[in-house]
């Protein structure tokens, strides 16, 4: 073919460099993400009150964002490497439904059932990068398809297996506790399978060969190729993940509310994206960090719960929202602009 | 956790009966839109037009776990119907996705095989009242239950309304709050600006202003749809900044097992009382193991069984009855009738 452009050099992944100075910490992508933590932080501090502040209230944003940050991780990585996944949402549900219906409907053993729902998550990831890679369809369009379809299918499915939207799901002690049970009545153990995918996934973005590989797909995809990345493995391997992100929410939120429906989960659709661009990463991929994701769905819980503990009518927390996360990507932006233009100058007369 | 192992088998039997009794209602029917009557002979309905009385019930599908119940107390007042000549058509919609149009081709299908009365909820009264309008000018009686209120009935010019009144239902549940001690009731609304939950939350104030207390409205944004984390944290954060609530009442049964995780989170079990619109196995068992307050039925059984027998009265002896509207509820469930309401369940009736 006529590949005939110069290829450009992937760009280079984010590594921690020792000894930081000022300029270095301003050129890091997730600074801005900071910012927007501590800026929110601060603000519902002031306004939250005692209550914000205390066990409760870190608990009100910690567990927000530990369910929403399994998701956004991982769909982090993928818009890293220049995908979106909108099936989230309905892949959550199917696998809490799934997990209800297997256990709780038809009395088979949780594990059983948790396997199950897994697994729903893993071979609709694998559908989405299969489709994806194979056909040249956007990912948008893939992954919204996989959105209303799969969402049909579990509405039909629940209906006629059950014949009702909702099921309840007895797990018993041993699942709870390893899946859904609160840590001192307040924090759930969610946050630690958060904690577990922040240094896994981590590692592998940031440290091992593997993460260069997701920003030379997503930074250049025909270069990336011609250096003889595989770049149709990286991307099916990244729709799996968020997928299976997706699944383990599902199985974590059926098992801690002994239920499930099936209109659950649609919001982490739009709410992972929105953790992702606060933390920084492009929409048109090649640049992020999961630290930066972090911080972006700590960001964006603060705001969804904080607004809580202000006493003010929660009707406005939508505004707040909104008008964040313009903020979060004008900033993200200014940085982005330091990251890339104004380090290389440095160097070159340095 | 909120079910008890000893009530399981028996739910799940439960459940299987009234799947059977929906197969065995839905088995003389296989594709058509229009269900058979309940003596199974669908032709004989629109024959029996001239000389019985034809009553045809337009309704939701079948297989919803509130419209099975309608149906059933549809097919128990058309046994009295059949006893004297006549016959019941019950219509429902294959799906819901274009629900206004739909009903409305239902209303005049109904017209053209010679109902003689109809029966029919004002769910979309921009789609469906023109259809509704052509019932009354031919002159055929016309009962509006389920949806619409007696606003409805009186502006299409129908008989009577057979329902519930979402703003009635919230008062007496603000009432029943207040009469437990209950002083300060927060409405946690999901679906803030939709006219029927809002009219639960303002029926929730009058009834709690009436016995001496205040409510206000906790309005959750959309961010937070169908995340029951999301839901639970925002009213957890609700108490712990305002200790003086000691009610909490939702406009669902999901929203109230979110609910109830979030009091438990907030350590305030034993001083914040739960009550929810709506009723299914959780709040059931909930109600029955004193973890809940009370639930509010709006008995669709009723609506099915009276509207029936109505339309029979009216159409035979020239019965009418002086109650407009016919309200079918609200019924408070709490622990004083709980077992009754579980056998009801349990019978497919509520």
């Amino acid at each position: 073919m006529t590949t005939t452009h110069v290829a450009a050099p992937p760009k280079p992944r984010v590594a921690a460099p020792s000894g930081m100075s000022i300029g270095d910490l301003a050129r890091r992508p997730e600074t801005g993400a900071l910012i927007g933590t501590i800026s929110v932080f601060v603000f519902f501090a002031i306004f939250g009150g005692g209550q914000f502040l205390s066990a409760g209230g870190a608990a009100s944003w910690l567990n927000v964002a530990a369910e929403l940050g399994i998701i956004a991780i991982p769909v982090g990585l993928l818009m890293i490497a220049g995908e979106l996944d909108l099936s989230v949402g309905s892949v959550l549900a199917s696998s809490s439904m799934t997990v209800a219906i297997v256990s709780g409907y038809w009395g088979a053993p949780v594990i059983v059932g948790i396997v199950a729902a897994l697994l729903l998550g893993l071979v609709v990831g694998f559908l989405n990068g299969l489709l994806v890679t194979r056909t040249g369809v956007p990912s948008f369009i893939v992954t919204l398809a996989t959105l209303f379809g799969l969402s049909g299918l579990t509405l039909g499915l629940s209906r006629v297996i059950t014949g009702t939207t909702s099921v309840a799901l007895d797990p018993g002690p041993q699942a709870k506790q390893l899946l859904g049970t609160l840590v001192a009545g307040k924090f759930e153990v969610a946050i630690f399978w958060w904690i577990a995918a922040i240094v896994v996934i981590g590692w592998l973005l940031h440290f091992s060969p593997w993460g260069n590989w997701v920003f030379a797909v997503g930074g250049d995809k025909e270069s990336a190729r011609t250096t003889g990345i595989p770049v149709q493995g990286v991307k099916i391997a990244l729709f799996t993940a968020s997928a299976f992100g997706a699944a383990v929410v599902g199985v974590i939120q059926s098992i801690l509310y002994n239920s499930a429906q099936v209109a659950n989960g649609q919001s982490f659709v739009f709410n992972s994206i929105i953790a992702v661009v606060i933390g920084g990463v492009l929409l048109t991929g090649g640049y992020g960090s999961v630290v930066g994701v972090v911080l972006g769905t700590l960001t964006f819980s603060i705001v969804s719960q904080g607004i809580y503990y202000t006493g003010w009518n929660s009707d406005w927390a939508a505004l707040i929202l909104g008008v964040l996360i313009l903020a979060a990507v004008l900033m993200n932006n200014t940085f982005r602009r330091m990251a890339l233009s104004y380090a290389p100058r440095m160097k070159k007369k340095g | 956790m909120s079910l008890k192992p000893a009530l399981r088998p028996r739910w799940a039997l439960a459940t299987v009966a009234v799947l059977l009794l929906t197969t065995a209602c839905n088995s003389g029917k296989p594709s058509a839109d229009s269900s058979s009557s309940s003596d199974g002979t669908p032709a004989a309905a629109a024959n029996a037009a001239s000389g019985g009385t034809a009553i045809f019930v337009i309704g939701g599908k079948s297989d919803d776990p509130f419209w099975s119940k309608v149906k059933r107390g549809v097919d128990d007042a058309a046994k009295v119907v059949q006893a004297q000549g006549g016959s019941v058509t019950f219509l429902g919609p294959q799906t819901y996705d274009n629900l206004g149009p739909d009903a409305a081709k239902l209303v005049d299908s109904a017209v053209s095989q010679g109902a003689a009365a109809v029966i029919g909820p004002d769910w979309v009264p921009e789609a469906e009242d023109a259809a509704f309008k052509r019932v009354v000018q031919k002159g055929i009686p016309l009962f509006i239950y389920n949806a619409g209120g007696i606003e409805a009935a009186n502006k299409l010019g129908a008989l009577n309304y057979i329902g519930s009144d979402e703003y009635t239902a919230g008062k007496a549940g603000g009432e029943f709050f207040g009469k437990q001690g209950a002083k300060n009731v927060l409405c946690v609304n999901t679906v803030p600006g939709a006219s029927n939950t809002e009219a639960r939350c303002r029926g929730i104030a009058d009834g709690v202003k009436a016995t001496g207390g205040t409510s206000k409205q906790l309005p959750m944004p959309s961010s937070n749809f169908g995340n029951p984390t999301a839901v639970a944290q925002g009213i957890k954060a609700s108490l712990l900044k305002d200790d003086t609530i000691d009610g909490v009442v939702t406009i669902s049964t999901q929203d109230a097992d979110s609910a109830a995780s979030g009091i438990q989170q907030a350590s305030a079990g034993d001083k914040v009382k739960l009550g929810t619109f709506d009723l299914d196995e959780s709040q059931l068992n909930r109600i029955k193991d004193g973890k809940q307050l009370f639930a509010i039925d709006q008995q669709p059984y009723m609506q099915g069984y009276l509207s029936v027998s109505m339309a029979q009265g009216y159409l035979k002896y020239g019965l009418e009855l002086p109650q407009k509207p016919l309200l079918t509820g609200p019924a408070v469930i709490s622990k004083d009738n709980i077992d009754s309401a579980i056998a009801g369940a349990k019978a497919g009736v509520r």
